[in-house]
């Protein structure tokens, strides 16, 4: 955890002097959608920390894993106690860069983030599409895409197969704004 | 005769772990406002706790119903659900709590500067440390 937090320092530091400097939203969403034969299951965060470094077109998101909000207590607590343990990995996070980023535009422009996603004590090497919209004081960005529990060492017991899907849709929308610290 | 007893008996207890089940499967989410905080702090105390020794803090406040007092740095409603900043000493985290649906219709009460106390969930810490399911504590 430490770590995380030197690399959003040196995030937030580095380049201070840069005229494009660091767009960040503490408020992102994510949710997540699980559609299985018994039943669908969704929760949504909107506690999400995205930064976005206007220079190089580097992003950095932080997810808290007990801000997952499901509508059933229950189903939160099997989430956060049994499948991604949250109180030995309370994070979620993504470190990567924005391909193409210096050609996007200030209309809805497809690109793709590339870079390396942990989950639940587990890193994995993820390319992403996403929707870009670049103004002068914003920078919005959404999207969805598949994450497999499989590749995160999420074990879901043979009990409830029929009620989690192996595959999980995640949709995100973040609206960066200027970093200026009050 | 006994045969029927019997019939009843395991039909009684079905019944009865039916509804158990069902219980269970709806349990409700914690409500905040009605359960008693596991300790009161001021926002300067919690971000203090967190940025020495985030482990060390997560296991005391996270997943804690607990209470802030703090001064408002910022007050937003975003889409509909409001989002209060706490200031604190530290050189760039603050607290920032989310408030339920109740607490955010009274946020045009408030003013930037004013003191006051929140009663939420702590979820950890990003740059700030997160609050959710907030409520004002008069």
């Amino acid at each position: 955890m430490k770590t995380i937090y030197t690399f959003l320092c040196c995030f937030l530091f580095i380049g201070v002097t840069n005229s494009q400097g660091k767009f960040l939203t503490k408020n992102g969403a994510i949710t997540f959608f699980s559609s299985a034969v018994v039943e669908d299951i969704k929760a949504d965060n909107n506690q999400v920390l995205s930064i976005v470094d206007a220079a190089t077109g580097k992003m950095a998101i932080s997810i808290l894993m007990k801000s997952f909000l499901f509508k059933k207590a229950l189903m939160q607590e099997h989430f956060n106690e049994n499948y991604v343990e949250s109180d030995i990995y309370p994070k979620a996070t993504f470190k990567g860069t924005i391909l193409n980023f210096e050609n996007l535009k200030s209309t809805e422009s497809k690109t793709q983030v590339k870079g390396l996603i942990t989950i639940h004590g587990v890193s994995k090497e993820i390319t992403i599409d996403a929707i870009f919209t670049k103004l002068k004081d914003t920078i919005l960005t959404k999207g969805s895409f598949m994450l497999a529990l499989a590749d995160f060492n999420i074990k879901i017991p043979a009990v409830v197969a029929n009620n989690i899907a192996k595959e999980i849709k995640v949709t995100f929308e973040f609206n960066h704004i200027p970093y200026n610290k009050k | 005769m006994t045969k029927k007893k019997i019939l009843i008996v395991v039909l009684f207890t079905v019944i009865i772990g039916a509804f158990i089940a069902y219980k269970i499967y709806n349990k409700p989410h914690v409500n905040v406002s009605e359960t008693k905080p596991y300790i009161t702090l001021t926002a300067d105390k919690i971000i203090n706790d967190f940025s020495l020794d985030e482990t060390a803090a997560n296991t005391i406040y996270l997943d804690k119903i607990i209470e802030v007092k703090g001064t408002v740095l910022e007050l937003k409603n975003e889409n509909g659900k409001g989002i209060i900043t706490l200031k604190t000493n530290d050189d760039f985290g603050n607290v920032i709590g989310h408030l339920s649906s109740k607490s955010t219709k009274k946020i045009n009460t408030l003013k930037e500067g004013q003191a006051i106390t929140l009663k939420g969930v702590c979820t950890g810490y990003l740059m700030d440390v997160i609050l959710i399911k907030c409520e004002l504590i008069n």
